[in-house]
């Protein structure tokens, strides 16, 4: 509510600055994308320009910058895709572009495109000053005082690496329906990584955040903390013993443990599978997929969340959408394509990479709707089991199901108290049948603090995760123990 | 100088590109002009082009080109770098610009600086396949080898059906560099590939697999026919699978799997982990690691390797290393700033991309093959796991622990019986190389990073 007020009371005064390209010329291209007989034709413009501060050993590494800016032309014929793209921005290497990507059809008869009008957007960011136009010098003492406070948690920590990252991304997107969508999206991650170094042993913890905030967010989101809790993770886990192998109770601590839902479900509700019939979700709307427990959307109008958009890369706008609705199946995600394939609408979640992509039905943030227990609750009930902190990585099959998660932080629980440390787990499941066995789903809802980057055919696009506190019992854990 | 540039103007006009060399040079030059001490330019260009089918129909037709061009700046150990895809004067100007402003904001770092002299160059024989065949291959062609593909991979089961994606398609690059310390260099690469990800079903399981074949030479590519067999025939027999109980038994990592172990090592004997004592590898120089059965080669001078190139990511004249020999740790892999500091020599694995700086990489990085072939490995197990696909990253070469999501089939009296998933496979790499108790003799370098068949003695597998 609050965010469409100001959305409306921003946009139409506002001189705007000049398009990324020429509308006369976009109009042009779209035409040349559909003159062999497209049903769609759609020309994306984007400027990126990236700011990458890393430090090791102490020092400032490399500071850089970079921008690149091109034109990707799609033409859609029923299911057949043409695609092409440029970043040679003259007139004729961007015709020559858009009549490569107007190869897809074979026929004579010309798209009329529609006279282009503007969508109001809200605006899902929270971000006054592009992150471009913030000093460098302010994002290397960022990156410094992390480091600074990594070491002076304690001296065992011998190793920190850290980086600050951002983009602002600039788009501009028309197509033959006369849809016409300009954002800037802003983007930033500060993270640190820490070597502890024990008896014979190495032991690493990791931290960060950001999203699609402004600067000033590290002024309550502090380096330093970034800093401390990426050590307490490597100091914590010095002295763990090997992980339990075999099914287990298992306790998610909130947040970026979300990575579950994203690998569980998430994926495999993308539309493409979908209508290629790959995914083990495919056709099973209406059917229970998981515990009632478990409510899951899909949010990309979380306010400066780092896979927030006012407007998808096909320049519809981001929406909330629930996709498990106490353990019920309701819905997909769509990109344009695949909506219009299957005689559905679009969801906002056609994305890419850059220019050089087509868009794909992507997850923008993801996360499990809040229950009951309270944390203490949660963790008191269980005899035996592993409490999960802190995580890595996911991967899925879509096909089988198959998941697996790291667990780069876990302990043992005995009789309902966290106790010893444990090292090298990894969980490993098939979607539905880990969430059917989520029995109890904490009140404490929480996000990931704006650290995920999903990869997906070559692609990778920012997201969000989150999850309360979660137990699933009879998880397959993967590792070395007894 | 102004002749020069005049040439340039009056190609591009005629929409002839510039030269990647003369691009360099000419940054080069702009950066020394606005005060850089040392200054190194890096470009490339590329085309690609690919072809997606579904049910014999075009699904996704692609191409294009593009370029750009990173500049690394030195002023008194002061680092800077700038990149972007722009190459007029303007555009390169003003990389010259940001990367001058960047060095100065940043700290001094003795370790930073250019290799020069000797250490650069270029071997020849190294050059790569750069293939004019691949150059002419049209829409047509790629339309017909995708769809002979998918229809051998629909013929081979009645279960497979479906399919996520089959492909054919083709990628060009040329890269060039020029150092204000005297590096110059270009090299082109030339690529083909043909892959088929089918989707078997049966009883409401579906299973998929991945097969495919790149090439730097059109002839080398093999028969789209082959790829959809075998692509198929590999989903299909997934059918079924089913967890078995966590037990400790030998487990195979089939040339696939055992080139993704390989692929885990690579940081492992990175110069740069190495000398912040971040790798599990570290304090094994010289060292038995692994069995007289286990040789481990980076080796950029491959003839027909998919990474064969003659110099590195910053002109240094790329070498053959033999990372460790006979199961005898022998040499870790360096850029020029990591060689430095650890008082090393670059070994000519500086890699990089137009957008980044170098870091230390590898280039055709393999497991020399053994003498058993794989099917004397698999009768020779009386019971194990054979991995055929897996998930998750595996190793953490810090920490020295391994652990990963794994699918495959189960051995019984050196038979496979049944298909297996959602398992994983776990221990420490230190104790997996040491575990490696056969590697088989199918070494085929389909990937930069390959091995053969390799069986652990005896992994923990957790399942049920």
């Amino acid at each position: 509510m609050k965010t469409e007020k100001r959305a409306t009371k921003a946009s139409p005064k506002l001189a705007r600055p000049a398009p990324l390209l020429p509308l006369p010329l976009v109009e042009r291209l779209l035409a040349a994308a559909g003159a062999r007989g497209a049903e769609f034709a759609e020309v994306y413009v984007e400027r990126a320009t990236t700011t990458a501060v890393s430090l090791d050993e102490g020092k400032i590494k490399s500071a850089q910058v970079g921008s690149v800016t091109g034109v990707g032309v799609r033409a859609i014929r029923g299911a057949q895709v043409g695609y092409a793209y440029s970043d040679d921005l003259d007139d004729e290497a961007l015709l020559r572009t858009a009549s490569t990507a107007a190869l897809i059809a074979d026929g004579t008869n010309t798209v009329a495109p529609q006279n282009l009008s503007r969508r109001p957007l809200p605006t899902h960011y929270q971000v006054k000053q592009p992150l471009r136009d913030v000093d460098v010098a302010r994002k290397i003492e960022l990156v410094k005082q992390a480091d600074a406070a990594a070491r002076a948690y304690d001296k065992r920590i011998q190793q920190v690496m850290g980086g600050y990252a951002d983009q602002t991304r600039e788009l501009l997107i028309a197509n033959t329906l006369g849809h016409f969508a300009e954002d800037r999206q802003d983007l930033c991650r500060l993270g640190i990584q820490c070597v502890a170094f024990g008896k014979n042993e190495r032991r690493t913890g990791f931290f960060g955040g950001g999203g699609r905030v402004d600067f000033r967010f590290f002024e309550d989101f502090s380096p330093a903390h970034v800093g401390r809790e990426a050590a307490r993770q490597a100091i914590a886990t010095l002295g763990a013993v090997a992980a339990p192998a075999g099914p287990q109770t298992v306790v998610l601590a909130p947040g970026w443990s979300g990575i579950l839902l994203h690998e569980a479900v998430g994926h495999g509700l993308e539309a493409d599978f979908i209508r290629k019939g790959t995914s083990l979700f495919a056709g099973k709307l209406g059917e229970k997929v998981a515990s009632e427990l478990v409510t899951v959307i899909d949010d990309g109008t979380v306010a400066g969340g780092r896979g927030s958009l006012n407007v998808d890369d096909e320049g519809n706008p981001g929406e909330r959408k629930v996709l498990i609705e106490k353990g019920i199946l309701r819905g997909y995600l769509y990109d344009h394509l695949n909506a219009q394939l299957t005689g559905q609408r679009s969801t906002g979640s056609g994305r890419r990479q850059s220019f050089r992509h087509a868009p794909l039905p992507r997850m923008t943030n993801t996360y499990l709707a809040p229950g009951n227990a309270t944390p203490e609750e949660i963790l008191g009930g269980v005899r035996k089991g592993l409490y999960c902190r802190q995580f890595g990585g996911g991967q899925v099959d879509i096909s089988n199901g198959n998941f697996v998660f790291e667990i780069s932080e876990a302990y043992l629980i005995e009789d309902g108290e966290i106790t010893k440390p444990v090292k090298g787990a990894m969980l490993i499941g098939v979607g539905p049948e880990a969430l059917k066995n989520v029995s109890q789903v904490g009140c404490d809802a929480s996000h990931d603090p704006g650290l995920g980057t999903c990869g997906k055919d070559g692609q990778s696009v920012p997201v969000g995760v989150g999850l309360p506190t979660v137990r699933i019992d009879n998880v397959t854990v993967g590792g070395t123990g007894a | 100088m102004n002749s020069m540039e005049t040439a340039i103007e009056t190609k591009s006009a005629a929409k002839a590109p510039a030269r990647l060399t003369d691009v360099c040079e000419r940054l080069v030059e702009l950066a020394k002009k606005a005060g850089a001490g040392e200054a190194e330019a890096y470009a490339s260009r590329t085309r690609e082009s690919s072809v997606k089918v579904r049910d014999g129909a075009v699904e996704e037709l692609q191409q294009a080109t593009s370029k750009g061009v990173g500049l690394r700046v030195l002023s008194a150990g002061r680092l800077g770098f700038a990149y972007g895809t722009d190459f007029s004067r303007d555009g390169l100007k003003g990389l010259a610009e940001s990367a001058i402003a960047l060095a100065k904001g940043a700290a001094k770092d003795e370790s930073n600086g250019l290799p020069r002299g000797a250490q650069l160059g270029f071997t020849r024989g190294a050059e790569g396949d750069y293939d004019p065949a691949i150059e002419k291959i049209d829409p047509a062609w790629k339309l017909g080898a995708a769809r002979i593909c998918e229809t051998a991979a629909a013929s081979v089961d009645p279960r497979v059906r479906k399919f996520d994606s089959t492909s054919a398609g083709d990628f060009l690059s040329h890269s060039a560099i020029a150092s204000s310390r005297g590096a110059s260099g270009e090299s082109r690469a030339s690529y083909a590939y043909i892959h088929c990800s089918p989707v078997a079903e049966a009883d409401g399981q579906l299973q998929t697999a991945s097969w495919g074949d790149t090439r730097r030479k059109l002839a080398a590519l093999t028969h789209p026919e082959q790829i959809g067999r075998v692509a198929a025939a590999r989903a299909a027999r997934m059918l079924g699978a089913r967890k078995v109980k966590t037990q400790r038994v030998p487990v195979i990592f089939d040339p696939q799997m055992a080139a993704g172990f390989i692929g885990g090592l690579e940081a492992a004997v990175n110069g740069n982990l190495v000398y912040k004592k971040s790798s599990f590898l570290g304090a094994f120089l010289g060292k038995r690691v692994a069995s007289k059965t286990f040789t481990l080669i980076d080796d950029a001078t491959l003839a027909g390797g998919l990474a064969t190139h003659p110099f590195d990511g910053e002109g240094v004249a790329t070498q053959r290393n033999v990372v460790i020999e006979e199961g005898v740790l022998k040499r870790f892999l360096y850029d020029t700033q990591t060689a430095r500091k650890a008082k090393a020599r670059s070994t000519g694995n500086a890699s990089r991309g137009w957008s980044s700086l170098p870091s230390i990489g590898s280039s055709n990085f393999f497991l020399a093959a053994g003498d058993l072939s794989p099917e004397e490995i698999i009768r020779g197990t009386k019971r194990g796991l054979y991995v055929t696909a897996m998930l998750g990253r595996g190793a953490d070469v810090v920490t020295g622990d391994y652990s990963r999501g794994a699918n495959g089939l189960w051995i019984e009296d050196g038979e496979f019986t049944h298909p297996v998933q959602e398992v994983t496979v776990s221990g420490t790499l230190l104790e997996m190389l040491a575990s490696i108790d056969a590697v088989g003799s199918d070494l085929e370098l389909r990937t930069s990073t390959a091995a053969p068949t390799l069986r652990f003695n005896e992994l923990q597998v957790s399942g049920a």
